[in-house]
């Protein structure tokens, strides 16, 4: 008999439920969101002022990393805050001196004494990065186009300022190809998307009417009609390696463009958040560990430009690489038993709390026990044939009978 | 007000998983079968007995719904409502103590409606509400724990 395989409701256990809102907790809030794209714009303008040192040599200005494909998370501690990360293409020689074109940049950004950015923008090796008071940080890393039949495949520029001249280099990249790529091939799962925006305008609700200024950053992913489960769980791996690196002082981290490659060497429509974290730990973990039985250093590289090479700076060394395979290890058993039938919302959370971090585990729980006591009371929620309360989102369950109206009491407590 | 036999009958049509037997006492039944929480089947068991006089055990006056396993887990830091949420609390044994599931000043229990209809659904609904209780401190089913509510005979 050919059964068509019917992927699960969407958010309708508690497993997937909390494991979207952790997703959703973890992610810019529609508010961050706006703010960042009002600052994209603020510097564009700025570095395109008249009397700007690149004044008409900004050919392109577009966001990359995990603000273009909608996997940016927050920073663990809210003083962290996170990175926006933006591509200022320059109608420059390709082959300019890298020190150069970076301190041109840097020039322009942070603009004259006493001006916008000047106290707040800092020279990094490969990027200018503007620092902000409440924690944003946008990354500003100058490319120039290498050729024109080749759209987007550019030259970015590494050069330390401490450093010698001679160690100065030019590489290659194609993040923007890279960025429609992913974005081409993890499409937001009709079902999946709806019920994951629902929940993410539920978070922000004052906001709901707010739509995105710019057409150049994508928009919040309430605005868009949610993200695909992919993105989903690239953005729940990638918390719990911050969770996990927090307390690892000056230890670089697996790079968020390695684990996006990765995820999307799997990507399929259709799975649960949970089924689509497993994979792609898992896969990982796979592609770590067959890298380190050779004794060599996983290579990841953008698959739209072989050149562009996303591990050029981590793991760096095999011990490196091991600790985050250690890592991936201890995150699949947690996920194994958060997995397990049986266990109490309580063990759900402290699993959550393990793997994401305190605030996002214990407020989508708490969000989570509030929402399904209310849809109790209000008819949202629908009574199983075997005794059960679930969210009525699917048509299968939205013909169950609702909880009749009640209202709970109790005795005084007295102690013995 | 239901006969015990049509009790039984709407019992056994819409939770057919539940056994019955008669007791705790003559004129009563007991229903004893599984009911999900967020995560976990709980064992409850329902006793309920019709109207008898001089007899005012409170399964004569309202279906009594108890949690059997896994055994409710008080929690003696919370300070409010005390060491579990909406029940009457039995003192010599906490986990066992039955479900508030209804409030009578707003809607007393008549005999008129079906426990299999009600009863049921409403224990649910605490379960998933004990739940999220456990997880957080927090009850979030809502309800009144009255100053002064009559304790009664459990």
């Amino acid at each position: 008999m050919n059964t068509r395989w019917k992927p699960p409701a969407p958010l309708s256990t508690p497993g997937e439920a909390l494991l979207a809102l952790v997703a959703i907790k973890i992610e810019l809030s529609r508010t961050q969101h706006r703010l960042a794209v009002e600052r994209y714009e603020s510097i564009r303008k700025h570095i395109e002022r008249a009397d700007s040192p690149l004044a008409a040599l900004v050919v392109l200005f577009y966001p990359q990393g995990s603000m273009a494909i909608g996997a940016t998370i927050r920073a663990k501690r809210r003083e962290d805050g996170y990175d926006i990360d933006i591509v200022v293409e320059l109608g420059l020689p390709p082959h300019m001196p890298p020190h150069q074109v970076l301190n041109l940049l840097y020039r322009a950004v942070k603009g004259d004494p006493g001006s916008r950015y000047h106290d707040c923008t800092e020279r990094q090796s490969r990027c200018v990065t503007v620092h902000y008071a409440d924690g944003m940080h946008l990354d500003l890393t100058p490319s120039v186009l290498l050729e024109a039949d080749d759209p987007r495949r550019s030259h970015i520029f590494h050069s330390k300022p401490e450093a010698s001249r001679i160690d100065d280099r030019h590489l290659v990249i194609n993040s923007y190809a890279f960025v429609e790529r992913f974005n081409a091939m993890t499409p937001v799962d009709h079902e999946f998307g709806r019920a994951y925006a629902l929940q993410a305008q539920k978070m922000d609700p004052m906001l709901a009417l707010m739509a995105a200024d710019s057409e150049d950053v994508p928009a919040h992913s309430s605005e868009v009609g949610g993200k695909s489960a992919t993105v989903v769980a690239l953005q729940l791996l990638k918390r719990n390696r911050n969770i996990t690196y927090a307390p690892r002082t000056g230890m670089r981290m697996p790079p968020s463009a390695m684990l996006a490659a990765l995820a999307l060497e799997i990507t399929l429509p259709g799975r649960s958040v949970l089924d689509a974290l497993d994979e792609l730990s898992y896969h990982v973990l796979t592609r770590l560990l067959e890298a380190h039985r050779l004794r060599r250093l996983i290579d990841v590289r953008n698959p739209t430009c072989w050149e562009d090479r996303f591990t050029d700076r981590w793991p760096g060394t095999l011990s490196a690489q091991e600790r985050y395979i250690g890592d991936l290890i201890a995150f699949r058993k947690q996920l194994a038993r958060y997995r397990a039938p049986g266990l109490s919302l309580k063990e759900q959370g402290d699993l959550l709390t393990e793997m994401f971090g305190e605030h996002p585990g214990r407020e989508a729980v708490r969000t989570y026990a509030d929402e399904i006591a209310a849809a109790g009371h209000s008819g949202r929620a629908r009574v199983t044939s075997t005794g059960g309360l679930i969210l009525g989102t699917p048509a299968s369950v939205a013909a169950a009978p609702a909880v009749p109206k009640h209202s709970f009491f109790g005795s005084t407590w007295k102690k013995p | 007000m239901k006969s015990l036999a049509s009790q039984s009958a709407a019992m056994k049509e819409r939770w057919p998983e539940f056994i019955s037997f008669r007791g705790p006492a003559p004129g009563s039944t007991t229903w004893l079968g599984g009911l999900d929480g967020l995560g976990r089947r709980f064992l409850v068991s329902i006793q309920y007995g019709l109207p008898m006089p001089g007899d005012s055990s409170l399964f004569r006056c309202m279906p009594v719904v108890r949690v059997h396993s896994p055994r409710l887990v008080p929690n003696f830091r919370l300070k409010k409502d005390g060491p579990l949420p909406h029940v009457y609390f039995k003192a010599d044994d906490l986990p066992l103590s039955p479900l508030c599931l209804f409030d009578p000043a707003v809607a007393p229990w008549t005999g008129d409606e079906l426990i299999a209809e009600t009863t049921v659904y409403w224990a649910i609904h605490w379960l998933v509400c004990y739940e999220g209780w456990e997880a957080t401190g927090e009850w979030f089913g809502g309800g009144r724990h009255p100053s002064s509510a009559g304790q009664a005979n459990v």
